[in-house]
């Protein structure tokens, strides 16, 4: 099954900050739901392991993640493939940075997933719900993390 | 004609069903109840697309785990065993227990790993990895069918797994001389049988005694010989123990694959090796969805509301394999024409693959979505002529008289009174009442509705179909048989060889058993020998127990019966003519008198006293040929089945027009099913049929996403009619022997389904007249119900 994944949201950091963390997998294996490990392949192509629980069904999910088209520090294209016990899933999505004011950046976003396998039979119905509180998950850690490195910097 | 037994003091009398006992008190046998030392479990790595090439099965990880015994994969699997049977004569639409290559359908078992328990099992599979090359998909049978459509089998060349047309009669000139045609197009719903137990199989192999031990929750025509030639072992090496119980069924407990997949595990690994289904693997890798049907119909008729001839083509998605599902298409021919005189049939049946879940015999085989595209023809012609539709039924219904009547498709009905029934019921549901009561629900506001429908059972299960829809096929035997026993003690044991899914055999072979030798049956024992004791026989599919093994055990019994006499009239220097057998003590003339344990001493013990050529002991067997199977399909006609019991069903609904949740308000059926054996029996197959048409009708469906993912595969969304759905049921009950069974018996196995989801959809399609709003394809949900009523009324108000 499809979903369409769009949204905005706004970060307590500059465009340039925020770019910084979204290219690095430390910050992102720390932001992704789930995530247990990222691994290099190639430049801006990695390997991820996760594990993640939809409805009844948990899981271990293998897969990549690319960043494509990439204009610093403003947009960048993400492509995300994965597979597991818990089923298969692929998605594209454009991610746009906008600077608010100077200490704020809107991180704009969109794209489609496509879900395969026991998930998308058993999960169906929450599936929608599921993807967005995944996604909130990963602006509130990453909020949290834009958090800490102020205080880190402040101490 | 068979010379026929009059009904008596045991078949028809209202006894308890004897298999109830062990299931009310939570003791049945099933497969999951064995204990079976040193047994190991299997879970399976499902595929998670529809279609897709298999590039790489890497099982090291799951290998290395602690527990795991082993893992099998299809290749291996394929090259050490033969395909799984096929129906038609399609030999490059080849299916194994395990995916070979590439991928059908999402679900679709790609690789099996054992472990000392199945949780293990489990974990295992969860560390198989596989890597696939995504292929192009077909789920829709209309797309399926075009000839630029991606193949499920390459090697097939085309998704055509059958297209044949069949014309009985003058087709185009009767519809030239009809007053009247119309035309529509009705689907009928992907929906099964899902029992509560799933399907489960336990397999053993003795390399000292060489033979395959098999217990399994089967329901399935020639199994044992199956699993041999799969496995290309001697028929001999595999023992079925028929001795489980089986919970539910209705069809699709066909497990083969299942069962040779353990099978080959059982003999790779050397020791036993148990599978039982979860849910899930149940509802979208079991192989065991139901019929998926469009039916496109031109009908011709006069504007006396005689219908004159019919055209009608079937279309049905099979899913990913063959199988011997499409013959599902082939046994309705049998009864295509329903109850009703119509002189002359064109028939196209087409069955296609897609990338769906393999399709599998559901209860009638084909025969209830027939029966709902004939009852949506009356309907609709009804409707087209303003006649009443009950009235119209009864305008085209075969008469009392006629019978035996030859349908065009060339088989002949037994019997039947189709008006009488018609009769009584009207009387039972006193009618003008139902509809005060439909009109002042209406004036309520809500939706109410009637529907009715009339409807034919063929019972006594041949297998005609499969010659006809496949010429290499030359089976035209499609037997049953028993054996009775009187031991050295007088005590008499009958056999069943096969097993039981809810059917009550025991009960019926007992009943007859007692009838004819007089004794009651509650004395009488009844076992299932394996498979290698067995005598041949086809299990109870094709509604067909009551009238084969119930035909075997009275032949049987009438066959000891006989022995008695001779053995009775040698000792009393009598002519057998002379005696009269009562309740097991044979009296003669002038007082002679000789009770059952002399007979039984004589047999068992003083040769010297038996007549000569009469072999000691006392045992018959009886291998009964289904009645009516004499001959191989001509010319495109086929006697299918060779008794036709009758039901008709009027049914109230009513629901509110917003929400649409439809609640079934009275429900009568008649029912004629001949002589009845077992009135309990009877009671719990037609009640639990009609649940069954209700989910068809309105709840159940195998729904597939875009993508090929099945969206209902768990209770949560594949919805089953609960005691909230299923309302009380009248039965009137009407007796037509037929004249091909020993006591007038037909069969009723698929009763009440074989109706309900006709009469339910007509009762829907009554309630919401006013719009003049047509449901063309079950289930008939509920929004589809409410937006098609909001549309309507939302047009109303802009006409206004």
């Amino acid at each position: 099954m499809k979903l369409d994944i769009r949204g905005e949201e706004e970060i307590a950091a500059t465009q340039a900050e925020l770019w910084d963390a979204l290219n690095d997998p430390e910050v992102l294996t720390k932001c992704i739901p789930g995530c247990r490990s990222m691994t290099e392949l190639d430049p801006d192509h990695y390997k991820v392991e996760m594990q993640l629980k939809v409805a009844a069904v948990g899981g271990s999910f293998e897969g990549e993640i690319a960043l494509k088209d990439k204009e610093p520090p403003t947009t960048c294209r993400i492509t995300v493939s994965g597979a597991g016990s818990l089923g298969t899933g692929t998605g594209e999505a454009q991610f746009t940075l906008v600077p608010k004011d100077e200490a704020t950046t809107t991180l704009q976003y969109a794209g489609e997933g496509e879900v395969g396998g026991l998930v998308a039979g058993v999960g169906q119905r929450i599936l929608g719900s599921v993807s967005k509180h995944l996604i909130k998950q990963f602006f509130t850690a990453l909020r949290k993390h834009f958090a800490e490195k102020t205080e880190t910097a402040g101490a | 004609m068979t010379e026929q037994l009059r009904p008596g003091r045991f078949v028809s009398a209202n006894r308890r069903v004897r298999e109830d006992r062990r299931f009310v008190a939570g003791k049945g046998r099933f497969v999951a109840d064995l204990d079976i030392p040193g047994v190991a479990h299997v879970a399976l790595v499902a595929s998670q697309h529809p279609a897709a090439f298999i590039e790489e099965i890497d099982a090291s990880e799951a290998l290395a785990m602690p527990g795991v015994v082993g893992v099998l994969t299809g290749d291996e699997l394929a090259a050490s065993t033969d395909p799984l049977m096929n129906g038609l004569d399609t030999p490059h639409v080849r299916r194994f227990p395990l995916a070979v290559g590439q991928v059908r359908y999402a679900g679709e078992w790609v690789c099996a790993v054992v472990a000392e328990s199945r949780a293990l099992a489990e974990d295992a599979a969860e560390k198989v990895r596989v890597r696939y090359t995504k292929l192009g998909f077909v789920l829709d049978a209309e797309k399926a069918l075009q000839t630029d459509s991606t193949p499920v089998h390459p090697a097939h060349g085309s998704n055509v797994l059958l297209d044949k047309t069949f014309v009985w009669g003058e087709v185009e000139r009767d519809f030239e001389k009809a007053e009247e045609h119309l035309s529509f197009r009705v689907t009928w719903g992907r929906n099964s049988t899902v029992p509560i137990e799933t399907f489960g199989v336990v397999a053993k192999w003795d390399p000292w005694e060489q033979v395959l031990d098999v217990w399994a929750s089967i329901q399935m025509p020639k199994y044992s010989d199956q699993i041999a030639r799969a496995l290309r072992i001697p028929g001999n090496a595999v023992r079925v123990h028929y001795d489980v119980d089986v919970g539910g069924s209705y069809g699709v407990k066909r497990g083969i694959k299942h069962s040779v997949l353990v099978a080959y595990l059982a003999r790779k690994f050397g020791r036993p090796i148990r599978l039982i289904e979860d849910r899930i693997e149940n509802m979208r890798a079991g192989d065991a969805h139901g019929p998926e049907r469009i039916f496109d119909v031109d009908v011709a008729f006069d504007r006396d509301g005689r219908v004159r001839s019919m055209k009608m083509r079937a279309l049905d998605n099979a899913g990913a394999y063959a199988g011997r599902a499409p013959f599902q298409l082939g046994k309705p021919i049998g009864a295509i024409v329903g109850p009703y005189l119509i002189e002359s049939v064109q028939y196209h049946a087409v069955s296609v693959t897609t990338n769906k879940t393999v399709e599998e015999a559901v209860r009638g085989f084909g025969q209830s979505p027939t029966n709902y595209a004939i009852e949506t023809m009356m309907d609709r012609v009804a409707a087209h002529l303003g006649i009443d539709r009950i009235e119209i039924r009864r305008r085209n219904f075969i008469r009392h008289e006629q019978f035996p009547y030859t349908i065009p498709s060339g088989s002949t009905y037994d019997s039947g009174d189709y008006h009488v029934v018609v009769d009584k019921v009207l009387e039972a549901v006193d009618l003008p009442a139902l509809e005060a009561e439909r009109d002042r629900l209406r004036a309520e506001g809500l939706c109410a509705g009637i529907g009715v429908a009339a409807c034919l059972e063929p019972s006594g299960g041949n297998s005609s179909f499969e010659p006809l829809l496949n010429e290499k096929n030359r089976t035209s035997t499609w037997m049953e048989s028993c054996r009775v026993n009187v031991d050295g003690l007088g005590f008499v044991t009958a056999t069943v060889h096969t097993t039981s899914s809810g059917q009550g055999h025991e009960t019926l072979v007992s009943t007859v058993v007692g009838e004819v030798l007089e004794i009651d049956p509650d004395k009488i024992r009844v076992v299932r020998p394996d498979s290698l004791g067995s005598l041949p026989g086809n299990s109870p599919v094709g509604s067909r127990m009551a009238i084969m093994l119930g035909g075997a055990a009275a032949k049987a019994a009438e066959d000891l019966k006989g022995q008695i006499m001779r053995i009775a009239a040698h000792a009393l220097k009598v002519s057998e003519a002379s005696l009269v057998y009562r309740e097991g003590t044979i009296e003669g003339p002038d007082g002679l008198k000789l009770q059952w344990s002399d007979i039984v001493d004589i047999a068992h013990r003083r040769f010297h006293d038996l007549p000569p050529g009469v072999a000691p002991g006392l045992t018959a067997t009886h291998i009964l040929q289904v009645p009516t199977g004499r001959e191989l399909p001509k010319e495109g006609r086929a006697q299918m089945y060779p008794c036709h019991s009758f039901e008709f069903h009027v049914v109230l609904v009513a629901f509110d027009p917003v929400l649409a949740k439809p609640e079934i308000r009275r429900y009568v059926i008649g029912h004629d099913c001949g002589t009845v054996i077992n009135p309990h029996i009877v009671k719990g197959m037609t009640l639990g049929g009609i649940a069954h048409g209700i989910g068809a009708a309105l709840l159940e469906e195998f729904a597939y996403d875009e993508g090929g993912q099945l969206m209902t595969q768990s209770f949560l969304d594949y919805l089953m009619p609960s005691s909230h759905e299923v309302p009380a049921v009248e039965i009137v009950k009407h007796v037509t022997p037929s004249p091909y069974t020993v006591f007038g018996q037909k069969g009723s196995g698929e009763s009440g389904y074989l109706g309900a989801p006709a009469a339910i959809s007509g009762a829907m399609h009554d309630a919401v007249r006013a719009w003049g709003i047509t449901f063309d394809k079950l289930p008939i949900r509920m929004s589809t119900v409410s937006d098609k009523i909001a549309a309507a009324r939302e047009h109303d108000r802009k006409t206004a």
